[in-house]
């Protein structure tokens, strides 16, 4: 299919996730990332007083967004966006300014000493481009994250979209982020 | 990349499998390889089998430029149920850890001292067999113990001790499931598989299911491919992951998970809310049972467990009511109390009287698949009596697994005869056994220790020579069998050269074999060992379809309830599911479980539990370097109440000491466990140098642990210990 007829998202639901990194090592694996940064990682939120408690884990990374203002800042065309809504760094042009780290609302961006450029993360493009899903959605034990395009009817996060309720994060930035969370 | 993959959303999708999609789950119909792939030498993709931990879990290697880049969940297993966790992600670090074991090494300094001479094969092998030779003309082939865990190639090990002529094999499970394996195989002749993907209703004591990985059980409790359907109560001090995602929590009372079972028993009895057709057709002992359980009744159990009477007579109506979908679910690593063989016959009573017995949503016998077996040359059996004494003292436990702790006291106490040389493989018991001091006492009294391993383990750093094994993404191993609901044959194949001068375990056992004079017992190649076990496997072309898949699966449904018939003898004295145990009375054993409070710390002390997280369960792997980033140090868990008592504050240095060690490490204050007990994290501490990121850092659970054991299947007690905490 034609790529600018695809927008690519992810469809989490967070109760399922029991923190156990497998999401966050895959990708280190798969992206070769080093150690000491993170493309996704999981929120915690523990409340309570014993023994009335919870626990919440919260799966992120970046929200591929619709207006993305990282994309907006960089001053020289290094952060950009495809036509199926991927966001990402040609590292070639980037001269690590890191406006763009401090535009995300996400704080899903971490500059990389060694080449002195930022990275993110890519929805595995590379893995899509050949038709596989994304890593972190792969091998996830109780299968948090759904890997879709929302341009397809027929695809699962359509059908959960239109089924489910769900909210995203920081929707007031305009940003239109892609990262949909099931209540 | 010179490789080409199918579309594997399309056929995930054709297989009506897309996350969460699955109206029911399919299985060994998914390929990961349907389509003809190309390869170079350089860029390819291997499929194979996960070594991090016991699950066994289909792993697919991406190996590009002949360096393994990824592993991928491998979707044709049914029971890694399509996903790979962080420790198995993080597999290929395991290769390429410099911290790793390089070559074979020799001690020069003191034990401990960490002096090693780099040597070649031939000089470790002849300064081992030279060292176990002493031992054998000194003191009798019985003088030389054999410890391994569990894996691929351990039988190679195990049959080395045996044709040198030792009975003293002794491996993991007296230091993880002795007690629920005895319990369930005491009351139905075989240890069940629990099928939690149909359950309605799950009772979990303490078996931190969202923690503690286990395949299928986790995925399929979490609602992995599936929705969750089971409704699942929670018992635990401490408010895990699994609390955190359960229906109900309750912070039990430390060690009366029995007192709460003999009372659900009590309720569904006293209600008449037991299945009938089940207790009179398969079991015997009831009316025994009926009348053991009368004193037990909820008002009492609450006094002993501090959950309200009016929820355990809920709870067990509710459990009752879900019948053969109903699940207490008995867990692994089952080494707490030292009741903790009755209080797993407790759950496999309750179990059998509600029905569940090979029900779908309930226990299940394990489906088995043949397999062919490579014949070798025979040796004589041992003549020696095992240095455990386990016949005396344990007459039901597993004799060739062996009592690990009653085995320790033997070996320190020379009684009934001294051992004086110990070979290990893949364990590290410094670790692994409770109470680090006496270890270290068996290791002084030891002539010689030789250890095979990928690591410098704790117990390696103590050794006098070191051989380097292979990591698993490095060698070819024998096929594996694994029974189950869903049964599979699964295979571990080469995936790429050894990195550095190791070896695979069988190759090391064949070097020392043959300077041993035991060479022709292992006068073969792996490749002539898998082949022979390819040969009864029930696949078409088996060699060619596990080294292209390395997993098969029947495909379809499970099928439930063959034992379901009134001609079925299960493997027991009467041939019936014994709720009443006359083994157990001819034993000298309590014939029905029978509840003795445990002991309490005193109002100064803590009980120390332990736990696991996702991605470190095995002490081995703490020093990934991929895991190690999640978490740098263990700390020790407080409730806040104590801690404003104590004065201590979060993240301060605390001081954690029982009778036989204290250790220090930092407190970590948390409202997530109850205030008469601490925890800490297993796998830190380390002795070792070469484990450079956790040497020295936190602190070893097994410094403070003390001895205790479970009285019929001698597993370790590891719940039984009290400690003081301090501020230091």
């Amino acid at each position: 299919m034609d790529i600018r007829k695809r927008r690519y998202a992810l469809v989490i639901d967070s109760r399922k996730c029991i923190n156990c990194k497998a999401c966050a090592v895959a990708c280190k694996a798969e992206n070769e990332v080093a150690v000491g940064n993170t493309r996704n990682w999981i929120n915690e939120d523990r409340q309570g007083e014993y023994p009335k408690l919870r626990i919440d884990f919260e799966p992120e990374q970046c929200h591929h967004c619709e207006h993305p203002s990282c994309v907006r800042v960089c001053p020289t065309g290094a952060s950009w966006q495809r036509k199926d809504g991927i966001v990402l760094v040609a590292a070639d042009d980037c001269i690590g300014c890191r406006y763009c780290m401090i535009a995300c609302p996400y704080d899903a961006r971490y500059f990389q000493e060694e080449t002195g450029t930022v990275g993110k993360c890519t929805l595995c493009s590379h893995r899509i481009d050949k038709g596989n899903i994304p890593a972190c959605v792969e091998t996830c034990p109780s299968k948090v994250r759904v890997f879709g395009d929302l341009e397809d009817p027929t695809s699962r996060i359509h059908e959960l979209l239109a089924t489910r309720r769900y909210h995203v994060k920081e929707p007031q930035t305009g940003n239109g982020p892609q990262l949909y969370y099931l209540l | 990349m010179g490789t080409t993959r199918m579309d594997r959303r399309l056929f995930l999708k054709a297989a009506g499998l897309t996350a969460g999609a699955a109206a029911t789950l399919e299985v060994g119909c998914l390929s990961y390889f349907k389509k003809g792939r190309s390869a170079t030498a350089d860029n390819r993709e291997v499929p194979t089998t996960c070594e991090l931990c016991p699950n066994k879990c289909s792993a697919i290697a991406v190996v590009e430029a002949g360096r393994v880049k990824k592993l991928n969940p491998n979707p044709e297993n049914p029971k890694s149920r399509d996903m790979l966790c962080a420790r198995g992600n993080a597999a290929i670090k395991q290769v390429y850890d410099p911290d790793r074991l390089k070559q074979p090494m020799i001690r020069v300094g003191a034990r401990g001292e960490g002096k090693w001479k780099p040597v070649s094969w031939d000089e470790a092998f002849d300064f081992a067999a030279k060292k176990l030779g002493e031992a054998k003309s000194k003191y009798g082939p019985e003088s030389t113990l054999w410890s391994s865990t569990e894996g691929f190639q351990e039988v190679f090990f195990k049959n080395l001790g045996l044709a040198f002529g030792s009975p003293n094999l002794v491996r993991h499970p007296t230091l993880c499931l002795a007690s629920v394996n005895l319990a369930y195989s005491a009351t139905f002749g075989t240890v069940p598989s629990f099928d939690l993907l149909n359950s309605k209703y799950v009772i979990m004591s303490g078996a931190n299911r969202f923690e503690s990985i286990i395949t299928p059980d986790t995925m399929d409790l979490i609602g992995g491919v599936m929705e969750r359907k089971a409704k699942l109560v929670y018992l635990d001090p401490r408010f895990t992951v699994t609390a955190s995602k359960a229906d109900e929590w309750y912070p039990i009372k430390p060690g009366t998970d029995l007192a709460f079972i003999l009372a659900m028993i009590h309720v569904i009895i006293a209600e008449n809310r037991h299945s009938k057709e089940f207790v009179s057709a398969y079991t015997v002992g009831f009316e025994q049972l009926a009348e053991h359980v009368k004193p037990y009744t909820p008002e009492w159990a609450e006094k002993e467990t501090e959950i309200p009477g009016k929820d355990i007579t809920r709870i067990a109506r509710e459990f009752a009511d879900a019948g053969a979908r109903a699940l207490y679910y008995a867990g692994r690593r089952s080494s707490w109390y030292q009741n903790d063989f009755q209080m797993r016959r407790a759950q496999a009573i309750l179990n059998a009287i509600v029905g569940n017995w090979d029900q779908m949503g309930g226990m299940v016998p394990n489906a088995k698949l043949p397999k062919g077996e490579f014949l070798f040359m025979p040796w004589d059996e041992p003549k020696a009596p095992r240095v455990d004494e386990i016949e005396k003292h344990f007459p039901l436990a597993a004799k060739g697994d062996g009592v690990y702790l009653k085995l320790r006291e033997n070996v320190l106490s020379g009684k009934p005869y001294p051992i004086k040389a110990w070979m290990v493989y893949k364990q590290d018991p410094l670790n692994a056994m409770p109470d680090q001091s006496k270890t270290l006492k068996m290791i002084e009294q030891m002539d010689f220790i030789g250890v095979i391993d990928v690591q410098m383990s704790d117990l390696a750093w103590y050794a006098d020579v070191v051989f380097p094994e292979s990591a698993y993404l490095e060698r070819t191993d024998p096929v594996e069998v694994m029974p189950g609901i869903w049964p599979a044959v699964v295979f571990r194949q080469q995936v790429v050269k050894p990195i550095h001068d190791t070896k695979p375990n069988l190759e090391i056992v064949q070097g020392l074999a043959k300077r041993l004079g035991l060479g022709d017992y292992f006068d073969y190649t792996i490749e002539q060992w898998v082949e022979a076990e390819f040969k009864d496997l029930p696949i078409p072309m088996a060699a060619e379809h596990m080294k292209k898949h390395g997993v098969w699966a029947a495909s379809g449904q499970p099928s439930y309830g063959k034992t379901l018939n009134p001609d079925h003898r299960f493997v027991t004295k009467t041939g019936k599911v014994e709720l009443f145990s006359e083994r157990l009375q001819e034993a000298g054993y309590d014939p029905l479980p029978v509840y003795a409070a445990p002991k309490q710390p005193r109002s100064d002390q803590f009980r120390l539990v332990l736990g696991r997280v996702g991605y470190f369960t095995h002490a081995n792997q703490s020093n990934n370097v991929w895991l190690h980033e999640f978490m740098k140090e263990n700390d020790l868990w407080i409730n806040p109440k104590p801690a404003a008592r104590l004065g201590i504050q979060n993240g301060a240095t605390v001081s954690v000491t029982s009778s036989v060690g204290s250790v220090k490490l930092k407190a970590r204050v948390t409202e997530e466990i109850r205030p008469d007990c601490v925890f800490m994290l297993h796998g830190f501490g380390k002795k070792s140098k070469m484990q450079s990121l956790v040497y020295n850092v936190g602190a070893s659970d097994a410094a403070v642990l003390e001895t205790a054991w479970d009285q019929v299947s001698g597993n370790a007690a590891f719940h039984e210990t009290f400690v003081k905490v301090a501020t230091a």
